[in-house]
């Protein structure tokens, strides 16, 4: 424990000696992690947008006559047994004849002569938040086509389809991006304590004249880099907190809100953590390079 | 003490700096190694405190072989030894005091424990009043002196000092070798590499002469 405390002052006292490069280590890490946390926020809203539009997707399946009440009992508590149905709604033909003379409006006069019944009788069937994806609803089209209840099926698994497409571009941006920044960021840090590491080389070089075990030599700049690491990233998530108060919150808010989303979310907790503990090891891996490499104990 | 079974190190893989080199040294001797730029003086010493590693050959301190030791192990054997440079290798940034407190900081002993000891050896290189300076404002024998107490202050089982009066006037050369012999008297096996033929005529110790890498020569006074 003593000497715990003893290598912890002195990784303080290393780093209050290079004031200069010790912050060039942590700002590094903070400008890394900034880019990351916008991105993690960006593809995080995304996200709650997808969840939040795929509340409407559902599968619309006509009759191809007006069930009787003991069928429509039938299918509906068959279909209430499926594992991707969350709910199903029955539209009769006056139903959708009244929704649609609404939607029409001034227009409505179209609809004069026609009988009341004309539109056919229809399921509204919404999915599972976990069959919410185009292959989910492919299975549930296929399924309801097999039963042989319904004439027509509607869908809009087209949209979908390109929707998850996007997604998972941006989610592969994402991750090769923050990769690359994570790497540069690594390297950048690495060389920042190799200067320090070369800025106290005669101590280093004494140390082990006088029997310095590599433990004792090596920790004191593994915890300076993870403090630096984990410094940054505190600032990192400020500073990402910051921006999301004064510019975020509005901007993306006007554009995501357009969309029907209440509300911009800033990172959950848990991203809060891993992006202080992805900055602490950044710091620590940065400095475990730079001693394998320059001290040769 | 000190055991080498041919002893041989390169560099490069074209030239020897050290070519198969048998020697002993018993406990409580002052030897000299001698020779021309670049004999291999500094290489000998540089496998003796396992700066180095040897191409071919057995290095053995105290019984104990360096050739196959890990880090942690070379690193308890150096606490056993003094090592003096001929540029001194003080850390410039800490005090007289914290310098010669060194070896023992690095041993996990704190300053309390220590400090005692550490002004009995300053005082007896001469250098106490001088404690709370720093390096760089000492002449160059005052920082020898300071390097030699940082040697002693463990009582180390072996002395190694590398051209340890190169940069010094012959009054500072006496006086550092006065702390040598003294350290000699109390039971510390001494090796000084040195081309200084004055210091060997007037102090004359067991000379070892090295010439291209090979031992030429081992003579008694
Ligand atoms: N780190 C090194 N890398 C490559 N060659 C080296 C290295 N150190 C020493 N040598 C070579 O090994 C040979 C012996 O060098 P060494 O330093 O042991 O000589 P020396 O006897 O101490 O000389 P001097 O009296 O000038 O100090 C020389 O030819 C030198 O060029
Ligand atoms: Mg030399």
């Amino acid at each position: 424990m003593r000497r715990l405390i003893y290598l912890l002052v002195r990784a303080l006292r290393n780093m209050a000696q290079s004031p200069f490069l010790c912050s060039a280590a942590v700002g590094t890490v903070t400008v890394a992690l900034l880019i990351l946390a916008f991105f993690a926020l960006v593809v995080l809203n995304v996200q709650q947008l997808t969840r939040h539009w795929s509340r409407d997707i559902q599968v619309v399946a006509y009759f191809d006559k007006v069930p009787s009440a003991r069928r429509l009992d039938g299918v509906l508590s068959r279909l209430k047994g499926w594992p991707e149905v969350e709910g199903v709604r029955y539209v009769s033909p006056r139903q959708a004849y009244d929704r649609f003379f609404r939607r029409l409006g001034d227009d409505a006069d179209l609809l004069a002569g026609l009988p009341r019944d004309f539109l056919p009788a229809a399921l509204e069937i919404r999915l599972q938040p976990a069959a919410r994806t185009s292959a989910g609803v492919a299975g549930l089209v296929e399924r309801l086509r097999s039963s042989g209840d319904f004439s027509d099926l509607r869908y809009g698994q087209e949209w979908l389809e390109k929707f998850e497409a996007f997604l998972a571009v941006l989610r592969t941006a994402a991750v090769i991006l923050g990769g690359f920044l994570l790497f540069a960021a690594l390297f950048i840090v690495a060389n920042t304590i190799k200067l320090t590491l070369y800025a106290r080389r005669d101590e280093l070089e004494v140390m082990a004249l006088v029997g310095a075990t590599p433990v004792f030599i090596k920790t004191p700049f593994l915890v300076e880099g993870a403090l630096q690491g984990g410094i940054g990233g505190l600032l990192a998530l400020a500073g990402g907190y910051g921006l999301f108060r004064l510019f975020l919150r509005q901007d993306l808010g006007a554009l995501l809100l357009s969309t029907g989303l209440d509300r911009i979310l800033f990172l959950p907790p848990t991203w809060q953590l891993v992006l202080v503990l992805t900055g602490t090891l950044l710091g620590f891996l940065g400095s475990l390079l730079s001693l394998r490499r320059l001290v040769r104990i | 003490m000190i055991q080498a079974f041919n002893l041989s190190k390169q560099y490069r893989k074209d030239s020897a700096a050290l070519r198969d080199v048998t020697l002993k040294i018993a406990k409580g001797e002052f030897v000299y190694i001698t020779g021309p730029s670049g004999a291999g003086k500094s290489t000998l010493l540089k496998l003796l405190y396992a700066d180095e590693r040897p191409t071919r050959g057995q290095i053995l301190v105290d019984g104990q072989n360096l050739t196959r030791m890990n880090a942690r192990r070379i690193a308890m054997v150096r606490r056993r030894l003094g090592v003096v440079f001929q540029d001194f290798k003080l850390i410039n940034s800490r005090t007289v005091f914290e310098n010669v407190a060194f070896p023992l900081e690095v041993q996990g002993k704190k300053r309390y424990e220590v400090s005692n000891r550490v002004y009995q050896v300053l005082k007896h290189v001469g250098i106490e009043h001088k404690m709370k300076r720093y390096p760089l404002e000492l002449s160059g024998g005052e920082q020898q002196r300071v390097a030699i107490a940082r040697a002693l202050i463990i009582d180390p089982m072996i002395l190694i000092a590398d051209e340890p009066t190169g940069n010094l006037d012959p009054d500072n050369t006496r006086e550092v070798m006065e702390l040598f012999k003294g350290a000699n008297a109390r039971g510390t096996t001494v090796l000084i590499a040195t081309h200084d033929r004055n210091m060997i005529e007037r102090f004359p110790r067991r000379l070892l002469a090295l010439d291209q890498g090979r031992l030429v020569e081992d003579r008694m006074p």
